[in-house]
């Protein structure tokens, strides 16, 4: 493998951290329910769409979030016999008021933000407080192991389990 | 020149394996790590990210006693452990998705029944670039960290390895 690492790729990346925005990182589309969903209903549509969190939303404005934190909370609850949980409204199980990012901050911030209040996922919204997606941990991840594929990418676990012989014949 | 990392022995750059126990040279044509989250990412092992330590059940564990020990525990994942091996991960996106509205179908039936059986795991010896990529490939959020005989040792989170790499590069937080 040649050396052909650029000399500025680590002031690079900083300024793409610095100057990269949260949209153009994020990629799935919320998830949004109303207040008045019930939780028999987001359960049911989070497990269909495959997702872990749902926005709750009124009028366009994020009001709230509930997470796969939440439904653990809460399934442990109905496994205790509180089934008429099923059909309380969203509003009164959801966290309500989240923190979260404006789609033109940039990446470094939202990692800042992430780490310091240990949130996996922050709301990214427009100016009007209308959510426009996620921005996950497993997001920033990716945008790290994209960044820096020569060492993510072609490294062994460790030097000895390296394949010790060729294959085929 | 560059040495052999097996054997010692000088061989000449460029080359596969080592002239003398012909072992890969391979991972000494990485580029100069550039900067300290690059350097990091090819030197440190898990073991340098101290793994915590895993909250283990049996497969026969019942569910809801195991959904309890997650909020409990405030964990994401409890790993299913049958004759010390790890035969299973049960984490709260499991719950999420896998357990149905009602809790008669499941609070009594065993976990097994509703975990990821033979996730991926990790040596602690990898080094920790390994582990974002099986990471960000397979999307997982907790990978079981286990010993040579899959004794698990602990979990490694994307939280921890995001606090790995924002703490190394500096800027950032």
């Amino acid at each position: 493998m040649p050396s052909d690492l650029d000399e500025g790729a680590a002031a690079k990346f900083h300024l793409k951290l610095d100057s990269e925005t949260v949209a153009e990182v994020i990629s799935a589309d919320p998830v949004c329910v109303s207040e008045q969903a019930t939780l028999r209903e987001v359960l049911s549509l989070l497990r269909r769409l495959g997702r872990g969190c749902a926005l709750v939303c009124q009028e366009q404005k994020l009001v709230g979030i509930f997470t796969e934190r939440d439904a653990l909370r809460l399934l442990a609850l109905l496994g205790a016999g509180n089934v008429q949980l099923l059909d309380q409204p969203i509003r009164s199980l959801m966290v309500p008021n989240p923190v979260t990012i404006r789609k033109d901050a940039t990446v470094a911030e939202a990692i800042r933000r992430m780490s310091q209040g240990g949130y996996r996922r922050l709301p990214v919204v427009d100016g009007n407080g209308t959510p426009v997606g996620v921005m996950k941990v497993s997001g920033i991840l990716h945008y790290f192991a994209e960044h820096f594929p020569k060492y993510v990418y072609t490294l062994p676990p460790e030097p000895h389990y390296a394949p010790r012989e060729r294959d085929g014949a | 020149m560059i040495c052999c990392p097996f054997c010692g022995a000088e061989n000449i750059p460029g080359d596969d394996l080592c002239e003398v126990c012909h072992e890969p040279l391979s991972t000494l044509h990485l580029p100069e790590p550039a900067t300290e989250v690059e350097r990091g990412l090819i030197k440190d092992r898990l073991e340098s990210l101290n793994p915590r330590a895993p909250v283990v059940v049996e497969p026969e564990m019942p569910v809801l006693p195991v959904l309890r020990m997650m909020l409990d525990h405030k964990i994401g994942c409890v790993l299913v452990v049958k004759e010390a091996r790890v035969v299973g991960i049960f984490t709260e996106r499991d719950a999420l998705l896998r357990l149905s509205d009602d809790p008669q179908e499941w609070k009594d039936r065993p976990v097994s029944e509703f975990m990821t059986p033979n996730p991926q795991t990790l040596d602690l010896k990898a080094k920790v670039a390994f582990a974002v990529q099986r990471m960000d490939q397979g999307g997982y959020r907790h990978v079981p960290v286990v010993d040579d005989q899959q004794r698990p040792i602990g979990v490694i989170s994307v939280r921890d390895i995001l606090r790995y790499l924002t703490e190394r590069l500096g800027a950032p937080v």
